[in-house]
């Protein structure tokens, strides 16, 4: 189908207020990344920052919660509301539900940032309970949350007007792929509601005396999964959906990439527990049920590196590339929003291959709470999808403000400086972890530092560095592209797909089987335990400020 | 062969198997190192 | 408009092969952690945070011997140390850990070992080891657990 509705005027400064947002956030959450890699290598900057910045921890916290909780949501929120409207070629149906729904998620986050920067919510990303934040903190997070179910409510209403007016038509791939991406946060983000309405903001206001906290962990949990794909599969829909058409070629397999969606749905809840592997009180067959279940969701993202590279091959073999690998120089490497992406895939091969070492049971114990594991996020959320969203933005950014990119060059060196610094960043943070350095810990004034961690702390320091370089190039392109005095017309990518979508199964495009078999596995998955952790449930641990 | 010549019928994803050969023999060798460095590391019970 | 799900031949093998490599890393991990002794955590005691280093195991915390070889290490973990701080055994000796928080989460790694747990308030976190080689071993607390939480450390030391 082709897209031709355009958007409004006002649709586009929607949308564009969801990226501002998202790219102030990583703005200033980026500002802390460098400082803690720079700790790393003994070089302790936070020093400098006080009263603004009371610890690295607080840093940390910034550089957490930032990029990982509001880039993320606003700009896929941002990004979604693009694909509802593009790909069903449709206004939204109820604008006013998601006006609120993104109002709700700036109030939350302005209430949440408050807290964070008074040094009073120092308790990073993963806000463990019995550590305790200052009850804006909760209330802020659960309104970002329920204001991105909110607008989420906004496309299914949206997206089942089109149904009832087009039976029988396969709905829009990007559109719903996007909504795939949305149901699945809105049961993802169920286990940290009831996590902070039940435990953690009663405890904040006094209301009870404390917390459980491994029941805590399992709430957490249950959500922190699932968020991975949240983020993920956004990118997911760049590069089926849109990267075809942007590097010359069509979507290899329509029917493919849809089964790849669904099947995230289905396998990415019920996989928590391999979060908490090394967790006294959960039983290790549990442990044992989730392990095989994520390798399970590990299958779907082999599917869609398969469909993805082959998408990339028809279009460079239709470039006129050659042979078994001359078709990848054909690709379109000097456009920044192609080889950020393409760089973004890269990266995500050594992404995916820690995350199913992660994944992999008792192995988790080698690597657990050590540097690894933000080694391990860095290729995927920082990369990934970071350096993916990084790329959608410099068309995106053009489109919605009618300017042209200021930069192309500047889009394609920073693309590369992305790589180049988190390869070094990523690798030395993997290497510090199997050698044992625990994460999230200013190493430069731990005491047990062994001579041989420190060559890789310096190259976590350079690797950061090179990063903080890149993220700059990208803020003065986004700066300048906005400031542009030259305007340009510049269209959304939608890639067509090799088959007729009408001729991919039903099956494939119809919910109410997915989404029982979706609860149905969840309810199979964390029932049991969910029901016996409650069922014991002991509110023993007091809440503690210890920063 | 430029684009007149292209024909989507005859396309096969020949330098597609090649990548995700390479990144299956890439994923075994490293997964397998951090298992051998696990069992290297001695038994927990 | 058919119903049948068309898949590329290429494509299908691929998806034979990821199936195939999944089905036996899950079978190496099972069996190192249900066969071979790489076991992971499981479900040990509760207690009660506030009261546990009263009375109980954890109102003393350190070593005990239980039978020749073999030792139970009682370990507190709270803000921003553990107690004991300090471990000592002889060389071939098996020991049981059981670690509980009197506060916040910590975490407990023993570098060079598979001994890496999470220490939750609440619960007792257990597992074994054997040490086979003499030396010294640093714990460390992996967990964020407030601002002194990278000084908190202790070291375990086989004798021979």
């Amino acid at each position: 189908m082709l897209a031709t509705y355009e958007l409004t005027t006002g649709q586009k400064r929607f949308i564009w207020h969801h990226l501002l947002v998202a790219m102030v956030a990583l703005a200033i959450g980026t500002l802390f990344g460098p400082l803690q890699a720079f700790e790393h290598s003994g070089l302790d900057l936070y020093k400098y920052l006080d009263p603004v910045i009371k610890s690295y921890y607080q840093g940390l916290t910034l550089h957490g919660v930032l990029n990982a909780l509001i880039w993320t949501t606003f700009f896929i929120t941002g990004f979604i509301t693009l694909t509802t409207i593009k790909g069903l070629n449709r206004p939204l149906s109820h604008p006013k539900l998601n006006q609120t729904g993104f109002w709700m998620m700036v109030v939350g986050l302005l209430t949440a940032a408050v807290p964070i920067l008074l040094d009073q919510a120092t308790v990073l990303y993963t806000f463990y309970p019995p550590l305790q934040a200052s009850w804006a903190f909760y209330v802020g997070l659960t309104l970002v949350v329920v204001g991105s179910w909110v607008e989420g409510w906004g496309f299914y209403l949206t997206f089942y007007q089109w149904r009832k007016e087009n039976p029988g038509v396969r709905s829009p791939f990007i559109t719903f792929a996007g909504l795939v991406t949305m149901v699945l946060w809105q049961f993802a983000t169920l286990g940290v509601a009831v996590e902070i309405l039940t435990m953690l903001l009663p405890a904040a206001l006094g209301l009870i005396e404390g917390t459980d906290p491994e029941l805590a962990r399992t709430y957490f949990w249950f959500t922190g999964h699932p968020l991975v794909y949240f983020w993920l599969l956004p990118a997911y829909i760049s590069w089926y959906g849109m990267l075809p058409k942007q590097a010359g070629g069509k979507l290899f397999s329509d029917s493919l990439a849809r089964l790849a969606f669904w099947l995230f749905l289905l396998l990415s809840v019920p996989v928590g527990f391999h979060h908490q592997f090394v967790d006294p009180g959960i039983p290790q067959t549990w442990k044992a049920i989730h392990a095989i279940l994520t390798f399970g969701v590990f299958f779907p993202s082999m599917m869609t590196a398969f469909t993805v590279i082959a998408s990339l091959e028809y279009a460079g073999r239709k470039r006129g590339g050659t042979g078994l690998v001359g078709w990848i120089r054909a690709l379109p490497w000097n456009d920044p929003s192609v080889a950020s992406q393409l760089l973004a895939g890269i990266l995500f091969i050594f992404g995916g291959i820690g995350g199913l070492t992660n994944a992999s049971y008792e192995v988790n114990a080698v690597i657990h709470n050590t540097t690894w594991v933000p080694g391990h996020f860095h290729l995927t959320v920082a990369s990934a999808v970071t350096l993916s969203f990084m790329g959608i933005s410099y068309w995106l950014v053009p489109h919605l403000k009618g300017k042209k990119l200021y930069s192309a060059k500047l889009g394609v060196i920073q693309a590369w400086t992305w790589f180049i610094g988190m390869l070094i960043f990523s690798n030395a943070m993997h290497v510090l972890g199997l050698l044992g350095a625990p994460r999230r810990t200013p190493l430069g004034e731990a005491l047990y530092v062994p001579a041989e961690w420190e060559g890789h702390l310096l190259r976590v320091a350079i690797g950061g560095a090179i990063l903080f370089v890149s993220a700059i190039l990208y803020f003065w392109n986004i700066y300048k592209t906005v400031r542009n005095p030259e305007t340009a017309e510049v269209e959304v990518p939608i890639a067509e797909s090799r088959e007729d979508p009408q001729n991919t199964p039903a099956w494939l495009d119809s919910w109410k089987p997915w989404l029982i078999a979706t609860v149905l596995l969840i309810i199979v998955g964390y029932g049991p335990q969910l029901y016996f952790m409650i069922r014991d449930i002991s509110l023993t641990s007091p809440g503690l400020r210890l920063w | 062969m430029s684009d007149a010549d292209f024909d989507d019928r005859e396309f096969h994803p020949r330098g597609t198997v090649l990548i995700v050969t390479l990144f299956v023999l890439l994923l075994i060798v490293l997964w397998g190192s951090v298992y051998v460095i696990l069992l290297a590391r001695g038994t927990t019970l | 408009m058919s119903e049948k799900l068309h898949i590329d031949k290429y494509e299908k093998n691929w998806m034979l092969i990821s199936i195939t490599i999944l089905i036996v890393f899950a079978v190496a991990v099972l069996v190192a952690g249900f066969a071979l002794g790489f076991q992971l955590p499981g479900v040990s005691d509760r207690v009660d945070p506030r009261t546990v280093s009263q009375a109980g195991p954890f109102a003393d915390p350190g070593l005990r011997e239980v039978s020749p070889g073999h030792y139970e290490a009682y370990i507190v973990a709270r803000a921003w140390s553990f107690v004991p701080r300090e471990i000592e055994v002889p060389v071939g000796s098996t020991v049981t850990f059981y670690i509980t928080s009197t506060d916040v989460q910590h975490g407990f790694k023993l570098q060079n070992t598979n001994v890496n747990v999470m220490v939750v308030p609440g619960q007792v976190s257990t597992l074994s080891h054997t040490f086979d080689d003499s030396g010294s071993y640093d714990f460390v607390c992996t967990e964020y657990c407030g601002s002194g939480h990278a000084a908190m450390f202790g070291t375990l030391t086989v004798v021979p």
